[in-house]
């Protein structure tokens, strides 16, 4: 009889886990309560916080390093279907919305690859949109440093890419919907097309490299490519950092990716994780049955995701001192398991409110932010017997989609091996 | 209300106005209320004045306080003078700057402890006294309820009590009130100085006159010189500092710094302001703040940089333990902000910080041989308007111009008529709450506003949805009230306060102050990331479970869309 893996969080690191214990050849329940960091990001795909990366290649004075990825990683990017991850130098760049210029090891299919160019020149339509002040965020990329070394330019173009009134108010979300239908996809390349073709007769010698457009390019599927084809330029979207369509596009997709696994699926919360004997007991928020099972994956997120919690002490303190001195994070659920802030169990401190958060909320300059460090401490991502941990809610690693999928692979294979 | 100052051993001379040696006749040290309210006063009555402000208007005490134009009640038995001249004033104020007023009404819970009974009776006729200066402010007369009528009126009220009183305040937007005077006192002819630090009072050798005030743009490091005769120190706790810079011992210009500190929660918690004790029996109270709710406040000497001051977690704590024993409900509520000040109260030693009174005083510095330059020491919002008064009429003798003060007839800008903000909402096809705000902040002004909409529709695009904030105002607070970076739009416009801590606006904010005021993007970005990282520490040392996951996600959202370690764009020229 195959074994029973529990896994708990349907994000990256869930779904990983997932793909892992499935071809290990387990049974697999995967639980969860909705949408987590997973899909509330941008459609950035990083292994190490770019940040870092560009840090690193700015003191070593090198260009940006791309780290070859492991097979399974690849694997598991190909059964999902709606990441990029090439494995050529210079590695993909993306253009945020905020008007910054940004590596990537990989992309959601949507976003545009601006490391893939051939020219110099990408063009921003026009749109009456709260977010989309084309001329703005073209003359804040123009003047990003990484531009500005390669000679990337952005222009604001005149370009009728909305269709209908609503369309200067609506959410990104609701816009990026109505791109699913391939009728307004070839309305939009029309449109384009016919600007691309204005702006060739002015600008005879440059002509346009790419265009960039807001995050509206299909809720369902990233519909870039097929606009691409149409106009012929390389087609995409912005990065918006948090609740971009990019987000929609993973949630899309995991149910496909889980239902095309074979994995049993239930909507719920998790409450506790118990042993009972060689078993592990789940119970949940509202079947009250309980989910029996011989290993369990916690990728439950981190503080963003919903599976740590702050919660202080003084939070349900009455007119007096906190009924006890505690330390504020705790897991989400009940589990045997410890928490950490940085590489050793979380200490008692010596204040009934837990440790001042101060000055450790924020990241400062490059040390992550308390929030982004604390997690389940779980050295080789093994917590307790028959209890893994991957992605954010893992203590001291970095908050990236890769890392994320790291840790979920080798969760899932681990928890599918007989103890 | 001056205390008759003890008349000064040598007084400031008289000097002619517009002399042709001098680019004007009065610099004034500090855009807080009373710097800002004595720059109009001054202009209105014909004077050439330059205003230089270190940071921001409303930086200091004006942009950091309860916000309560209150008679001070608590200053009823030890300086009945007080609590009349500020009922008096906060009836000016609402007739010059009625938009940006609101009513707060405050229920004050007597526990039922020790001789609660005759506690009670105390503070009845306490505030039967106080009644008779309410309409000198258009408030209500108190009344006294029982402890079933208090439950009624606020049913999140709790613990042991008698009962309680009900009396009428006034809450304003104290940055607001600031930008409102430098906008007047500007288009009178003022110059405004914004983001220029006073660095030194040039004076005399022999007589010890005043010859000219030189500053530093702080921004682009460039120093000006402004000749003058009359300077006038409206520099609220930073005034010993200040003086020193003029050669004038500190001790001349000393204050008490009191810091007190005010948590933000997220909503309405409730319909009256709440006043409680703490565990020390000080005073504190919870009240409804335009769309949120504040805890204030803490009173406690500050010796640190008046540039960086900032709540702590055992200030929050200390608050928020005083409120929960009337108001329990605060330990769930969610806390969004907090921020601080220092008060630059008259100082005088030994008394325990509360006794202290709020009067102020002007200091004329001749007697220190530093003749023409003043200091203005103390004050309220309440009473900055009197006090503003008060200072000019010394520069008007000194001067010897006959022109009377008239700023408690003459609106200020915005304040001269109603707007129906219903309609603006349609005319502007905006949300009508934004449109409220609008109004509430700018008055008549939100007109100009509307144009700047009519001319550019897409400036009807809302950048921040928290408050809401459109686009067209964060424009026009670039373009006429000084603002100069992102926390500047901030302060005018609460942008960036919200919930969301200003991720989804602040990158937006700066893209605009960049185009607005010819800045590179990239600086338009340095100053969204310093904004960000700013406010996260204001609200870290009040977090609770739901603003950490918030505060999880900007952190995330930060990351991915701007970065929080923005120094590489410092290096941009150079690669
Ligand atoms: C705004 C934002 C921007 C980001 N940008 C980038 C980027 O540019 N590049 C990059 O590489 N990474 C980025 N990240 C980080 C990346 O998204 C995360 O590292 C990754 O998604 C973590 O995946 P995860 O599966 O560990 O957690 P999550 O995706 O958070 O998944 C957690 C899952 O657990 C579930 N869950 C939580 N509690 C319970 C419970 N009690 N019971 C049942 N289920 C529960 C949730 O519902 C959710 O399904 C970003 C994150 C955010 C929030
Ligand atoms: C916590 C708190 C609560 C309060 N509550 C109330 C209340 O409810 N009701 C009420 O009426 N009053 C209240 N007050 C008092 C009131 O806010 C202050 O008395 C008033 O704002 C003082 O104004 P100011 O202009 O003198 O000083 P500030 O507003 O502090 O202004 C001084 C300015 O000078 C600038 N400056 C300093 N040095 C220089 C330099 N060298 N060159 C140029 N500029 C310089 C600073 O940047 C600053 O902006 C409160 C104060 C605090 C702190």
């Amino acid at each position: 009889m195959s074994r029973r893996v529990l896994i708990l969080g349907a994000g990256a690191a869930g779904l990983s886990a997932a793909f892992a214990a499935r071809n290990s050849g387990a049974d697999v329940v995967l639980v969860s309560a909705g949408a987590g960091a997973s899909s509330l990001g941008g459609g950035a795909v990083d292994d190490v916080p770019w940040e870092e990366r560009m840090h690193a290649a700015r003191v070593l004075g090198s260009p940006i390093e791309l780290h070859a990825l492991p097979a399974e990683v690849a694997a598991f990017s190909n059964a999902l279907g709606i990441w990029d991850l090439p494995d050529r130098a210079p590695p993909p760049f993306v253009a945020t919305i905020a008007g910054r210029l940004r590596p990537s090891r990989g992309r959601d299919k949507g976003l545009l690859d601006l490391g893939a160019l051939h020219g110099k020149r990408v063009l921003l339509p026009r749109a009456p949109r709260a977010g989309w002040d084309a001329d703005a965020i073209a003359a804040t990329l123009s003047d990003d440093p990484l531009a500005r070394r390669t000679g990337l330019r952005f222009v604001a173009i005149d370009a009728p890419v909305l269709r209908f009134a609503d369309e200067a108010r609506i959410s990104d979300g609701d816009l990026a919907a109505r791109h699913d239908d391939p009728a307004r996809i070839a309305w939009l390349g029309e449109r384009l097309r016919e600007a691309i073709t204005t702006d060739a007769r002015v600008h005879p010698d440059e002509p346009a490299s790419a265009v960039l457009l807001g995050s509206w390019l299909g809720a369902r599927a990233a519909r870039a490519a097929e606009l691409s084809e149409r106009i012929g330029l390389p087609v995409g979207e912005a990065l918006v950092g948090v609740g971009s369509a990019a987000g929609l596009r993973f949630d899309a997709a995991q149910k496909k990716f889980l239902d095309a696994l074979g994995v049993q699926r239930i909507g719920d919360r998790a409450v506790s994780l118990v042993r009972d004997g060689d078993r592990l007991l789940l119970t949940r928020a509202r079947d009250t049955a309980k989910i029996a099972a011989d290993a369990a994956v916690i990728a439950m997120g981190g503080v963003a995701g919903g599976g740590i919690v702050y919660d202080p002490p003084e939070h349900d303190a009455g007119e007096d001192l906190p009924a006890r001195g505690a330390i504020p994070f705790a897991l989400s659920i009940d589990a045997p398991v410890a928490l950490a802030l940085g590489r050793g169990p979380l200490d008692v401190v010596a204040s009934m409110h837990g440790p001042e958060l101060d000055q450790i909320a924020w990241p400062k300059d490059a040390a992550p932010s308390a929030l982004e460090a604390v997690g389940v401490h779980a050295p080789g991502g093994r917590a307790a017997p028959g209890i893994f941990v991957a992605g954010d809610v893992l203590a001291a690693r970095p908050r990236t989609l890769l890392e994320a999928v790291a840790s979920g692979l080798r969760a899932g294979r681990a928890a599918a091996q007989p103890a | 209300m001056t205390r008759t100052m003890p008349r000064p051993v040598n007084s400031s001379g008289k000097v002619e106005p517009r002399r042709s040696d001098h680019d004007v006749d009065v610099v004034v040290i500090g855009g807080g209320v009373n710097g800002t309210g004595v720059a109009r006063d001054a202009s209105m009555r014909g004077l050439r004045v330059a205003l230089l402000e270190r940071n921001d208007l409303a930086f200091g005490a004006s942009g950091n306080n309860s916000g309560l134009i209150h008679g001070g009640p608590r200053y009823m038995l030890n300086d009945p003078n007080v609590t009349a001249a500020s009922c008096r004033d906060s009836g000016y104020i609402q007739r010059i700057a009625p938009h940006m007023l609101h009513r707060v009404p405050f229920l004050m819970p007597v526990e039922n402890k020790g001789r609660a009974k005759i506690m009670f009776a105390l503070i009845d006729a306490y505030f039967e006294a106080y009644d008779r200066y309410q309409p000198l402010k258009r408030g209500k007369k108190h009344a006294m309820l029982t402890a079933e009528e208090m439950q009624t009126l606020e049913p999140g009220l709790r613990g042991n009590i008698v009962g309680g009183i009900s009396f009428d305040e006034w809450g304003i937007d104290g940055a607001r009130l600031c930008a409102a005077n430098a906008i007047d006192a500007g288009e009178r002819g003022a110059r405004i100085l914004v983001g220029c630090t006073m660095e030194r009072i040039e004076r005399r050798e022999d007589t010890g006159e005043v010859i000219a005030v030189h500053y530093r743009d702080r921004r682009t490091g460039k120093t000006g010189k402004l000749r003058t005769g009359t300077v006038i120190n409206a520099t609220g706790a930073w005034a010993p500092i200040t003086a020193s810079l003029g050669r004038i011992a500190p001790t001349r210009a000393r204050v008490r710094p009191g810091k007190g500190i005010h948590i933000v929660y997220d909503r309405r918690l409730l319909n009256y302001a709440v006043a409680a004790q703490t565990i020390d029996d000080r005073q504190i109270f919870v009240a409804p703040w335009q769309n949120m709710t504040i805890v204030g406040t803490t009173d406690d000497d500050f010796y640190g940089d008046l540039d960086e001051v900032r709540a702590t977690s055992e200030e929050v704590r200390y608050l928020v333990q005083g409120v929960a024993r009337v108001f329990p409900q605060i330990h769930t509520a969610r806390a969004i902000g907090t921020y601080a000040g220092v008060r630059p109260t008259l100082y005088a030693y030994g008394p325990h910080e509360d006794q202290l009174s709020r009067e102020h005083q002007i200091i004329d510095h001749a007697a220190h041989d530093a003749p023409g330059v003043y200091s203005m020491i103390g004050g309220k919002l309440a009473s900055y308007r009197i006090f503003a008064e008060e200072m000019t009429d010394i520069l008007a003798a000194r001067f010897d111009i006959g022109a009377r003060c008239a700023t408690h007839e003459r609106p200020l800008p915005g304040g001269d008529k109603p707007i129906d903000a219903i309609e603006l909402a349609a005319r502007m096809e905006i949300d009508p709450v934004a449109a409220r705000r609008l109004v509430f902040r700018h008055g008549s002004r939100s007109l100009q506003i509307a144009e700047r909409v009519q001319d550019r529709p897409r400036e009807a695009a809302t950048v921040c949805t928290c408050e809401p904030v459109i686009e067209a105002e964060v424009r026009h607070v670039v373009r006429t009230e000084w603002a100069r970076s992102v926390a500047d739009v901030s302060r005018r416009t609460r942008l960036g306060l919200g919930a969301c801590g200003g991720m989804r606006c602040a990158a937006r904010c700066g893209q605009i102050v960049a185009q607005e005021l010819d800045l590179s993007p990239r600086e338009g970005l340095q100053q969204a990331a310093h904004f960000l990282a700013r406010q996260a520490q204001r609200r870290a040392v009040a977090l609770g479970p739901e603003q950490a996951q918030q505060e999880a996600l900007a952190i995330a959202a930060v990351r991915a869309e701007l970065g929080v370690d923005v120094r590489d764009l410092d290096e941009g020229e150079a690669a």
